[in-house]
Formats: C-alpha cells, sequence, structure tokens
C-alpha cells in the first residue's frame, strides 16, 4: 500500500520583500518545501507509520523542483522516497496543469491508498488542487481534514468547520486537503537531513507519463493590487504607547473603528 | 578554493534556523532577563541531533563534518548566544576530547547520554589563577590505589550549573608546567565534587558558568582521558576546535543582530522617509556586511581544514580573533542603526551586544589568538 503527499517546492514567503507598489517579490527568496506541505507530510507520515504503507511525496514544477536539494529537503521531512516531475513548461503550473500531471503520476504508481495535500498553495493559495485531482482521479475529496484515519480501504477524517467537528467516513481511494493545523510542522532533525540523500528519489519529464502540456489559460488578476491605493501613512513605532494611539486614531478617521 | 556548501550543509542550515525560530528564539529574551538556563530546549536539542554532532553515528551521534557544526552554532547563535555556547561548550570540549581521547570504554559509557542531551557536558579548565596561561593549573590529581583524588578549584566553567559530565584538567605529577597535567571525566554526584553559584554575568546571561570545587573527589583511574601528562595537549587540541565553535557564535550573534538593524532602518521613518534611505544608514549596513562576510569565510575555512585533518590551530585562531572583535563592532553598530530604542531592552540588539562581549574573551581571549598568530608568522 501506497500513501501519496503532494508538496510545491516554492519561494519561502518569509523571504519575499513588498515593494512599494504593493508588489511581492520573491525574486531574492529561497524555496523551500512549503509550509502547508509540510504539514501535509507529517499527516501521511503518521498514517504510514500507522499502517506500513510507503510514503511518496510527489512533487510539480519547474527545474528547481529537481534539483537534488530539493528532493533532499523533502524527503529529510520524512518521506520514504520522492517522484517529481520537472520541466521547464512546468514553471508556474497552474492548478489544473499540475493537478494533470499529479493524476498520471498517482495512476502509474499503482496501489494508492490515499493522496494528502496541503491545505493551500503557497503562492496562488488557490485551494484547487485537492478538489482538481479527485476529479481527475475519480475519487471523493475531503477538505480542512484535521485528523485522518486509515483501515483498510476505509478513511475516517475530522474536519473543523465553523459550525462544528464533522466527521466523515470516505471509502478510499481518496484525496485528502490536510487543514493548515492538522499538525505543527517540526523542524528536520540533523539525522533526517543526513539520511536524505540515501533515500531513492526520480526526476521524470512529462513526457514520461505520456503528457503533453495544453498552454493554460494565464490567471488575470481584476482587483487592484492593494498597494496601489494605499495611503502610505507609516507610524513611528518607536514609542509603542504613542504608535497604538496614533493607530486607533487613524483607524477611527477611516471608519475602520466606529 | 571554494566554499559552495553541500546540499546538506545547506538543508541543515535551513533545518537549524527553523528549529531556532520555532524554540530558541521565543525564550531568548527571557532568559537573558533572568538569568535562566534554556534548560527545556535541552531535550529538543538532544531530538533536533544537535548535541551528538561531533559524536560518531555509533555512540549515537550525528558525526557531521565540521562546517556543518559551524552553521548549526552560528544558526542557533543568530537568535540565542546563550543556547549557541550551550551546544558548542557542550561538544566542542566536552564530546570532542572523549570522542579523540577516550577509550572504548569511555565512549561507550559516556558518549550515547551526551548524544541525546540526557547528560550535558562541561570542560574544567581555567582556574583563578590559571586562565590564559593554562600550563599554571594547580588543581591536583594524586594517584591513590585505583582511584585519583582530586583537590582544587576550577572557575568560568560554562554548562556548570546543570552538565552532568565534566572533563577536568588536573596536576598528576611533579613533572613541572604543562607536562605534569592530566585530563579526567568527572562526573557530577561524585561525592566531594560541588558546584558553586553561578556567575551574574554582562552577556549570554542564561548561560550558566559557576565554579566547581573539588574536596577529596575520588574518582577511578579508569576516567582518565588519554595517557596521564597529556592533558595539556588534550586541552589545547579541544580548544582548537573550540575557537571555530567560537567564531561561530560570534557570527551567528553578528548575523542576527545585521538583520535586526536591516529591518529596523527599512522600518524607522524620520525626514518622511526610512532611515535605510539615508547614507549614513547605508554605511553602516555595507560594513556590517563586509565585516560579516569576512569573518563567515574565515570559520568555515578554518572549520573546512579541521575536517580535512590539516592544521588548524591558526586558522582557528584567526576566524576567533576576527570574529569575536567583529561581533562586538557590528552589534555596537547594530545598536547605532537603532539609535535609542537599540540602548533598549525592547529591541534585541543590546542583549545581542552584551552577548558578543565574551566571544573576545573565552577560550583564549583576543590577545592569546594574537599571540598564537605572531608566533606562526615569526618562528
Amino acid at each position: 500500500m501506497k500513501i501519496v503527499v503532494t508538496y510545491q517546492w516554492a519561494p519561502d514567503p518569509a523571504e519575499a520583500s513588498v515593494g512599494s507598489d504593493g508588489k511581492v517579490d520573491f525574486s531574492r527568496a529561497k524555496s523551500a518545501v512549503s509550509d502547508y506541505d509540510a504539514t501535509a507530510i507529517q499527516v501521511g507520515r503518521a498514517l504510514a507509520d500507522a499502517t506500513g504503507a510507503a510514503l511518496i511525496g510527489v512533487s510539480v514544477g519547474g527545474p528547481a523542483a529537481g534539483t537534488p536539494v530539493a528532493t533532499k529537503a523533502a524527503l529529510s521531512r520524512g518521506l520514504d522516497e520522492v517522484l517529481v516531475v520537472a520541466d521547464p513548461t512546468l514553471e508556474g503550473a497552474g492548478t489544473l496543469t499540475t493537478a494533470k500531471v499529479i493524476a498520471a503520476v498517482v495512476k502509474s504508481l499503482g496501489d494508492v491508498a490515499l493522496v494528502v495535500t496541503g491545505d493551500s498553495s503557497i503562492d496562488t493559495g488557490a485551494r484547487m488542487t485537492a478538489p482538481v485531482l479527485g476529479g481527475l482521479l475519480g475519487w471523493p475529496v475531503v477538505t480542512d481534514a484535521k485528523s485522518v484515519e486509515l483501515a483498510g480501504a476505509a478513511i475516517t477524517v475530522s474536519r473543523v468547520l465553523p459550525e462544528g467537528v464533522q466527521t466523515l467516513s470516505v471509502a478510499g481511494p481518496a484525496v485528502i486537503a490536510s487543514s493548515a493545523d492538522a499538525s505543527k510542522p517540526k523542524a528536520p532533525g540533523m539525522k533526517d537531513v543526513m539520511a536524505a540523500a540515501k533515500k531513492p528519489a526520480a526526476v521524470k519529464a512529462p513526457a514520461d507519463f505520456g503528457i503533453a502540456l495544453a498552454p493554460e489559460g494565464a490567471v488575470k488578476s481584476t482587483g487592484k493590487v492593494s498597494g496601489s491605493s494605499r495611503k502610505g501613512v507609516r507610524i513611528d513605532t518607536s514609542d509603542p504607547a504613542a504608535a497604538a494611539a496614533e493607530l486607533v486614531s487613524a483607524l477611527r478617521t477611516t471608519g475602520v473603528l466606529s | 578554493m571554494s566554499f559552495q556548501l553541500t546540499d546538506e550543509q545547506e538543508l541543515i542550515r535551513s533545518s537549524v534556523r527553523e528549529f531556532a525560530e520555532a524554540e530558541v528564539a521565543p525564550i531568548a529574551a527571557e532568559i537573558d532577563k533572568n538569568h535562566r538556563p534554556p534548560l527545556e530546549t535541552v531535550p529538543k536539542l538532544g531530538e533536533m541531533g544537535l548535541l551528538g554532532m561531533l559524536i560518531p553515528e555509533e555512540y549515537g551521534g550525528t558525526h557531521m563534518d565540521t562546517i556543518s557544526f559551524a552553521i548549526a552554532i552560528e544558526e542557533l547563535s543568530r537568535v540565542c548566544g546563550t543556547t549557541g555556547v550551550l551546544v558548542e561548550a557542550h561538544s566542542s570540549l566536552c564530546t570532542w576530547p572523549i570522542v579523540h581521547y577516550g577509550n572504548e570504554e569511555q565512549k561507550q559509557k559516556y558518549l550515547p547520554a551526551l548524544a541525546t542531551g540526557e547528560a550535558i557536558g562541561a570542560f574544567g579548565l581555567t582556574e583563578p589563577n590559571a586562565g590564559s596561561d593554562a600550563g599554571a593549573t594547580t588543581t591536583t590529581a594524586v594517584r591513590d590505589g585505583d582511584d585519583f583524588i582530586l583537590n582544587g578549584q576550577k572557575v568560568f566553567i560554562t554548562n556548570g550549573g546543570f552538565a552532568k559530565t565534566f572533563v577536568v584538567m588536573a596536576r598528576s605529577t611533579d613533572a613541572p608546567g604543562v607536562k605534569g597535567v592530566s585530563a579526567f571525566i568527572v562526573e557530577r554526584d561524585t561525592p566531594g565534587f560541588t558546584i558553586g553559584d553561578p556567575e551574574q554575568k554582562m552577556g549570554i546571561r542564561g548561560s550558566s558558568t559557576t565554579p566547581l570545587f573539588f574536596s577529596d573527589v575520588r574518582i577511578p583511574a579508569a576516567n582518565l582521558l588519554g595517557k596521564e601528562g597529556q592533558g595539556f595537549e588534550i586541552a589545547m587540541q579541544t580548544l582548537d576546535g573550540g575557537r571555530t565553535g567560537i567564531a561561530a557564535q560570534a557570527l551567528g550573534i553578528a548575523q542576527g543582530a545585521f538583520e535586526a538593524a536591516v529591518k529596523y532602518a527599512k522600518e524607522r521613518v524620520q525626514f518622511g522617509k526610512p532611515i535605510a534611505s539615508l547614507q549614513a544608514i547605508q554605511w553602516m549596513i555595507a560594513d556590517m556586511g563586509v565585516d560579516i562576510e569576512a569573518g563567515r569565510a574565515l570559520v568555515y575555512q578554518a572549520a573546512d581544514a579541521e575536517w580535512k585533518g590539516q592544521p588548524h590551530s591558526i586558522p582557528s585562531a584567526i576566524a576567533k580573533l576576527y570574529c569575536g572583535e567583529m561581533a562586538t563592532r557590528v552589534t555596537g553598530k547594530a545598536i547605532q542603526v537603532h539609535g535609542g530604542v537599540g540602548y533598549t531592552e525592547s529591541y534585541p540588539v543590546e542583549r545581542m551586544y552584551r552577548d558578543a562581549k565574551i566571544t573576545e574573551i573565552y577560550e583564549g581571549t583576543s590577545e592569546i589568538q594574537r599571540l598564537v598568530i605572531a608566533r606562526s608568522y615569526l618562528r
């Protein structure tokens, strides 16, 4: 039995900068396994340990996703092996393309009981990969999974929703999107880092799965970049009390506070 | 010469940084304020494999290369100088001499617990009248059958307040000067061995720095580390590696202060614009960055030489001298960039400035490093 965890090798938002025009600049940010997916890997690791399944990481992206440092970084987080589909045409791929490639990989692996994804993607935040992937595979999809249990083909998922806790029983195989708080990502230990180089990592091209990539429509932002409409008011924080008073005053002036 | 880090070294940096940000940074200011050792962090450090970095895998360690070790110390120190030196002293000063001079029985007995953090290590060399002059050791170890009996006093022992395993230098023969000094492993709960009150220090306040008192402390002769009379050699070899570790600590403290200064310079507005746009600030930022990069090159060069088994006394002395003084310069400039608030406990740079100063002093003062370096040029 296999459990697949999808992950994204993406620029770390903590290292991005925001320009005066409100645009986020990732050009100098180092890439990492996204925080959402680090959580998903831990969820998958716990399931694999409980069931004896092999835990396979699957990633889709540009050439950087297939570099040794990228695969080792993912493996150091607890995956047993990784399979990366890396290609220049997949740089910045949208949800549909990404899901198509992942679906092809999952089908090629066989005996996959479960695909675990992160809650969202670190770049677009669309939260669509799991639903689209489930649709392409013809598998049930459960999002916002706070906890997951796997017993044979039976999958039990707890979802924490605004209305309360919902427990669902799903017949596998299925696609489960773990919630951002399903586990607290833990930094890989030194032994995990050293062991990562010894684990299997395969880097393939879309053609290896018989996938011909069609151009995907560009994402067009119809809203204004928030920074462009900002007033650019800066508050001097060297005196916290004065800064707080100034902030409250400004929020009242603009009607945010009454 | 190339300083291209390996994938593993890059990942060790990112992993230790992630750990340090999550587990070390949140308590750094509090342990400093309360002069409190971060004992709750010790099991986490052990779980991360950060306490067995210099210990071979067969004894439970992770046996990392010395550049990786330096990177780990740098990243811990970037957010907390106290935690940096806790790990550095434990690793370089206690686990290293046991790994390199211990017999098989000693390694099996002590290293597994040191690798997990079940036991923290310390190193007892300095005495009230034997600081830079290590050959003036007066603590004695007198043979009595199958035992040695230790009497004397050590001072300024890092991790002293909670360490369980101590590597201690004592004079065991009548041979004059350094030739009469031997190294011993002393367990904390040995009768007659007491730990004094911790020093109230200017910086690295969470680090437990204590005197050690030996009053007829009977230890088995099996705890002699290396050969009798080999203690000074063990101490000097240990300190060669330790100096690179302290240089890495200084580098990390400087890096943390530098990042804080850059952040503040971009946020602080004066004359209607961020002070980062002012040339006076830009020049300080540039000087700090150059200073740090130079120090980093020296640290990695010394660590690389040690890992390759090359002579590293001089590279480690150069790295220690430069980085110790660099850290004081950089943290001082970081306060200057912050202006008045940098002098307050509201921002971390005053703590970093206080933490940095000790790196010019312990494990060999800057003056001793200059002595070592000058001798290498003048011989």
